[in-house]
């Protein structure tokens, strides 16, 4: 099988003034190309956490993240970036839209970092709206956008590098469920389509039931 | 890595979204580069005005001065003692030299001197002095021939008139002036000592000069040995030539090589020597201390304008600190991050400086009209454009401005560039 993360014994402490606290106490995790995993558990049990080491938004304490080859821990900042660039796409609870730029300039924006020219971002960023339903809102601003649509917005944003890995926390955290379920349903068609590996934290079984694969995290340990 | 269009675009729009305090943070670069362009384009105008002006008289143009003993406590109510002269032996060597074109001696007619144009009966004090009225003052327009002809070089009982004393004699118009060319006038003089002396003078042309302020000139020209006439009689000394020598002499070399060694010879004799290049060398030593003045000035305005922008940037990169999480979790580097900061930096400093740029030269044109009227008001004769905006004079200063945004803001960029990104996206 095609590994496409590795996580290997990961630990993560944050110290909170004198004291620490362990947020991963050796989390152990394989994600396959095209797997559909969901990561769940009650808050403050880690999940998030694993997602941003995955993501190298953030560094372990102790273990290791090998991507593609790549291993993320002991890496520099560079290596970070460019795996963030290259590998993974990130969805997040609150969207996090520029508010000032339309839908298909926040699609576009990644590329901005990546040596592609301006007429084949738009066209890319153009393309993947159309994909996830928003052809005819693509020079509308976050602020005019229902949720959904800016969720929707946000995963074509995550996609537009073409990463091997989506990494999604909390997608539908600030959608009520209809909405919610029309998010998961749309992930669960990229993911069969573009055989794109997801990994999506949450703490909603509903949303856990459009997985492949149930992963549940309790006290920084997978159960 | 970003294209410079995106750079551009980028920055734009995040300075857009602030337009006051936008404009506040660029108001120190526009005070600071006003100040350098006005001082600057002062600078350019001046020099370029004399060199404009001198170039009639050409830079070749030496003026050497005999030497007087040094005055002291004792002496100075006294006429100084020359001590080395202009000999008509010194005329001569410097006229035979195969580097010089010309070289005229000068007279001085005394200042004190009373002295009457007779036209007819009537008489009119005059001022007169030596063949000077071409190639023209710096910063005069040229005068105006109304009949007859200049003063040659040699002229010798001939006399050159401004048109105001023979109007107030009765001649009104072009005609009656053209009838007196070649008519005999005369110069008399009227000593202290209670004589008089009449110099006969035949009269070969009439001017009317243009000095920019409403005469009446009543001034006259005559040549160098008609001068000495008139010197010797009222110092009562038929030999002055020999006790005094000239009083000043005009060289004009070959070339402008020339001229510097002429000054240097002439200066090893122990003369005085003006050239213009040794005025022009002065002048270019009193812009540097203005210039300087200004410039310290421009460039305080300029490091506090560095500060404001430098804290305008650290309040931007506080309020958007969810914004730069979010681009480097979509692959911004931390030199991405640099850059975009430090381009915002630069643009506020461009863009006052582009408004500063503009305001200096609008400034440097209200100055001009403003000096010019007053000068005019104090009948000082001079025109001219003392402040130039040059197309390399707008490079530099913008390019300066731009440079001083972004010096202010690396240390900014520095600190976004830095924020861990995890931290940056829980910001609200």
């Amino acid at each position: 099988m095609d590994v496409v993360v590795r996580a290997v014994r990961l630990t993560r402490r944050y110290e909170m003034g004198d004291t620490f606290v362990d947020a991963l106490r050796g989390v152990d995790l394989v994600l396959t190309r095209g797997e559909f995993v969901a990561l769940v558990g009650p808050s403050g049990s880690g999940k998030s956490t694993v997602l941003n080491l995955i993501g190298g938004l953030d560094r372990p304490t102790s273990g290791e993240v090998w991507i593609d080859g790549t291993e993320l821990s002991g890496s520099d900042e560079q290596t970070l970036t460019r795996h963030r660039r290259r590998h993974v796409g990130f969805v997040f609870q609150s969207f996090n839209l520029l508010p000032r730029l339309t839908a298909e300039e926040n699609v576009a924006l990644p590329l901005m970092f990546g040596d592609v020219p301006e007429m084949e971002r738009l066209s890319r960023a153009r393309m993947l709206l159309r994909r996830v339903g928003l052809g005819p809102r693509l020079i509308h601003r976050p602020g005019q956008l229902s949720g959904g649509e800016q969720q929707r917005v946000a995963i074509a944003r995550a996609l537009v590098g073409q990463p091997a890995l989506l990494l999604a926390d909390e997608p539908t955290g600030n959608l009520d469920t209809g909405t919610g379920a029309e998010i998961m349903a749309l992930l669960k068609e990229l993911n069969r389509e573009q055989a794109l590996t997801l990994l999506v934290v949450t703490h909603d079984p509903e949303v856990a039931t459009f997985a492949d694969r149930i992963v549940e995290l309790r006290d920084g340990r997978v159960e | 890595m970003m294209t410079l269009k995106d750079l551009a675009k980028t920055s734009l729009g995040n300075l857009g979204r602030h337009k006051v305090r936008t404009v506040l943070s660029a108001i120190g670069v526009t005070v600071g580069i006003l100040t350098l362009v006005t001082m600057l384009s002062l600078g350019v105008g001046v020099q370029r005005e004399i060199l404009r002006a001198f170039q009639g008289v050409g830079l070749e143009t030496v003026r050497i001065y005999p030497v007087t003993e040094e005055q002291s406590s004792f002496s100075r109510f006294v006429e100084p003692q020359r001590t080395i002269l202009i000999t008509p032996e010194l005329v001569d060597e410097l006229g035979a030299r195969d580097d010089v074109e010309a070289a005229r001696p000068y007279i001085r007619v005394p200042w004190g001197a009373n002295i009457s144009l007779q036209v007819g009966d009537e008489m009119l004090q005059v001022s007169v002095d030596e063949v000077s009225w071409l190639p023209g003052e710096p910063f005069t327009e040229q005068p105006e021939l109304i009949a007859g002809e200049e003063l040659a070089a040699d002229a010798r009982g001939e006399i050159f008139v401004s048109l105001d004393p023979l109007r107030a004699v009765g001649y009104e118009d072009r005609e009656a002036v053209a009838e007196l060319i070649g008519q005999e006038v005369a110069l008399v003089l009227k000593a202290p000592r209670g004589d008089t002396q009449a110099f006969p003078l035949r009269l070969v042309g009439v001017y009317e000069p243009k000095y920019g302020f409403d005469g009446p000139y009543f001034d006259a020209h005559i040549g160098v040995d008609d001068a000495l006439a008139l010197k010797a009689w009222w110092y009562n000394d038929p030999d002055i030539l020999e006790h005094e020598g000239y009083d000043a002499l005009t060289v004009k070399a070959a070339s402008l090589n020339d001229a510097v060694q002429i000054v240097d010879l002439l200066q090893e004799r122990g003369f005085e020597v003006r050239s213009l290049k040794t005025m022009l060398d002065t002048v270019n030593k009193t812009m540097v201390v203005v210039q300087t003045m200004l410039g310290s000035i421009g460039g305080l305005a300029l490091f506090v304008a560095s500060i404001g922008i430098a804290n305008t940037m650290i309040m931007a990169i506080y309020e958007r600190t969810k914004e730069i999480g979010i681009l480097k979790a979509v692959g911004a580097s931390p030199g991405d991050i640099r850059l975009l900061f430090v381009a915002e930096a630069a643009l506020i400093g461009l863009l006052g400086g582009i408004v500063g740029t503009v305001g200096g030269w609008l400034l440097g044109l209200g100055l001009n009209r403003g000096i010019l009227a007053y000068l005019k008001w104090k009948d000082v004769p001079v025109t001219g454009t003392f402040f130039s905006v040059t197309g390399w004079l707008v490079a530099l200063a913008l390019a300066f401005a731009t440079m001083v945004g972004l010096l202010a803001g690396l240390y900014p960029a520095a600190r976004a560039a830095r924020l861990d990104p995890l931290e940056a996206l829980r910001h609200e």
